[in-house]
């Protein structure tokens, strides 16, 4: 009998029905989207983090993260080396050798890091390759060739072609110096990275660093990067135990709290907009359940308790709030599909936010099941959170009150 | 009570006046004119231990000029340094390299010593505030806060002096948040010339990460009378006494 007194007066009064479903239906559309674009952006920051150079794990010494240096260097690559070949869950991994040295043009030496790589295998693991803006990438059988970044070549006053000396410290903490001719410049966007690194093949530069079969970390690229926590630890159980798989969420931990922080204040000034909204429900039902006093007042005088009419109430708004999340679930959802494949492009977005390691301009929505569930069920709990204060009041009132009540 | 107070404060300057002329009478003794040395700096890492033999000759405090010897792979690789400044030389680029300022705190020649160490030999007396801790007989410990306009990294140091020989026997340096970071200590002390000097001096970093670090130098010859020609000072001397 609630029910259909229920969808009685939903189908009675059609205009604060249709206005009570709208306002519902674009509040859940619009947090969906909100929600899916925040955390959309949140990950394209993160995956051009991941993706430019520090890949998704890497694979080091116990102690190489926190004190860096050659007292802690993976001695045996080639150990390691078989290990990561045998592990099926590994895409593609590399083996890189970083250390820091002095660079010198024709006026100014300047501090950098030196980074030994495969070039070859760096093509599927970081943008290092695409990231070329002059000259020509590294070649597996360079000797005395070497990448740099733009703004390191600025520093130095350099050019395609230009030579460079390097002194640095072999591994034995003998002097390694050794001259290299510029072949690559490469621009990632990240302007710390493109002002420090240069980067040479790391079979010669194994060969003045004394560094054969050794290596700082493996990086590497997993066939399921999206449960990477899984992933590493699964790793972990085959790796010696002075040796650890970190992943990215680690690697990067600086710039993981930078988006959690951030994601943190999207949530405050999404929940001012909830109160908001939350209020907005809560007057227009007040006003509502007031203007029908009278008839709460004849239904109390009939026999009905107020549970009855509490129940009578809720049952209005549970169809009416079902209605509208349905279908602006439906409608979000499909929207922050619908973007997740084809981002949005902000052009000059990749210009303006580069130090920040933005990468590109194509945002993409996130499309998350999870994620778009919590949205419209807090919508859902708000709009029925939102009936209870003029329901209790009303029911306050006697049958007689109600029916008098102007 | 007033004569108590100016007791206090002439013992207290009396003091200082002490400990600032041991200061003095330890910087005279270590340094002079000119000095012409040869050593072996051993240096202890978790790698392992590795020697390095150097030849170098120094003019006051702000120029001296330093040549490896020794291991063969680095031999003839020579280093300037003018006041605050530092130049290396390396035979086998033929290029001559100015140490920037950011490389300045990176480790000289793989050992504990810094670049850094090797330009500011800043003068104790110039730049700390002298007081005396304790003093027995031969002894006394002193401890040095920077002046407020010394250019040094040091937060404190605490040398403890060998008074009869004028020589440091154990230096303490803090940083400036009073954590202590590394020990030099000193010994086998000999006559050349005029001067009494440590023939061992041995720096261990007190980092938890460093336990197994040391760098021990032995000084095998030391020559304080000979005059050292200026042309060793000069950038064209890098190159010009490498080989």
């Amino acid at each position: 009998m609630l029910f259909s007194l229920a969808f009685r007066n939903i189908v009675k009064s059609k205009g604060r029905s249709i206005i009570t479903l709208l306002l519902s239906t674009f509040t859940t559309i619009f947090f969906i989207i909100y929600v899916a674009f925040t955390d959309g952006s949140h990950h394209q920051f993160i995956k051009s983090s991941v993706e430019i150079y520090t890949g998704y794990a890497h694979v080091n010494l116990n102690g190489y993260r926190d004190e860096g240096g050659y007292d802690n260097l993976i001695e045996d690559a080639g150990s390691i080396d078989q290990i990561l070949k045998n592990d099926s869950s590994i895409k593609t991994y590399s083996p890189r050798f970083e250390t820091y040295s002095l660079l010198s043009g024709d006026e100014k030496a300047v501090g950098s890091m030196i980074v030994g790589i495969i070039p070859s295998s760096e093509a599927s693991l970081s943008k290092l390759p695409s990231s070329l803006i002059k000259g020509e990438y590294l070649t597996d059988n360079d000797t005395n060739a070497i990448y740099i970044g733009s703004a390191l070549a600025k520093r130095l006053n350099v050019d395609i072609g230009s030579q460079v000396a390097m002194v640095g410290s072999s591994i034995d903490y003998s002097i390694a110096a050794d001259l290299f001719t510029i072949k690559g410049i490469f621009k990632t966007g990240l302007f710390e990275f493109d002002s420090q690194a240069a980067f040479v093949n790391k079979s010669y530069l194994d060969t003045i660093m004394l560094s054969d079969n050794i290596a700082s970390y493996f990086t590497l690229y997993f066939h399921d990067n999206e449960h990477i926590d899984d992933v590493t630890t699964a790793l972990q159980a085959s790796l010696p135990s002075e040796v650890e798989a970190v992943n990215w969420k680690i690697l990067l931990s600086a710039l993981v709290q930078a988006m959690l922080v951030d994601s943190i204040f999207n949530y405050i000034s999404i929940s001012i907009f909830f109160l908001v909204i939350f209020f907005v429900i809560m007057i227009f039902s007040y006003v509502n359940i007031y203007t029908r006093a009278r008839e709460i007042g004849l239904l109390r005088a009939l026999g009905l308790t107020s549970k009855d009419i509490f129940g009578m109430l809720f049952v209005e708004i549970l169809l009416l709030a079902t209605v509208s999340i349905v279908v602006g679930t439906i409608i979000g959802a499909s929207i922050a599909y619908y973007y997740e494949l084809h981002p949005i492009v902000i052009s000059g977005i990749a210009e303006t936010y580069k130090e920040y390691g933005v990468v590109s301009d194509e945002i993409p929505m996130n499309f998350d099941l999870f994620t778009i569930a919590w949205n419209a069920l807090t919508i859902f709990i708000l709009n029925l959170a939102a009936i209870i204060y003029p329901v209790t009041k009303i029911n306050k009132l006697t049958a007689m009150e109600a029916m008098r009540y102007v | 009570m007033k004569w108590l107070l100016s007791l206090l404060i002439i013992t207290l300057s009396l003091q200082a006046n002490e400990a600032q002329a041991i200061i003095k009478k330890l910087e005279k003794n270590l340094r002079g004119d000119y000095m012409y040395s040869t050593m072996s700096m051993i240096v202890t890492s978790k790698r392992g231990k590795r020697t390095v033999k150097i030849e170098s000759w120094s003019e006051g405090n702000d120029k001296s000029f330093i040549k490896i010897l020794y291991p063969k792979k680095d031999k003839g690789i020579t280093f300037l340094k003018i006041d605050n400044q530092m130049w290396q030389y390396i035979p086998k680029i033929e290029r001559t390299i100015k140490i920037p300022p950011s490389m300045m705190l990176q480790s000289w020649m793989g050992s504990d010593f810094t670049n850094d160490d090797m330009v500011k030999e800043s003068s104790l007396e110039e730049d700390y505030n002298a007081k005396l801790l304790s003093k027995k007989a031969n002894s006394a410990t002193l401890e040095l806060i920077p002046k407020e306009d010394a250019a040094v990294v040091w937060g404190k140091i605490i040398i403890d002096v060998d008074l009869k020989n004028a020589v440091p026997v154990k230096e303490t340096f803090y940083d400036d948040m009073m954590k202590k970071v590394r020990v030099m200590t000193f010994s086998k002390i000999e006559q050349h010339g005029s001067h009494r000097v440590p023939m061992v001096m041995e720096l261990k970093p007190l980092d938890a990460n460093k336990k197994k670090n040391s760098t021990k130098v032995i000084f095998e010859k030391v020559n304080f009378d000979a005059k050292i020609d200026p042309s060793y000072f000069t950038k064209q001397a890098l190159k010009r006494y490498s080989r």
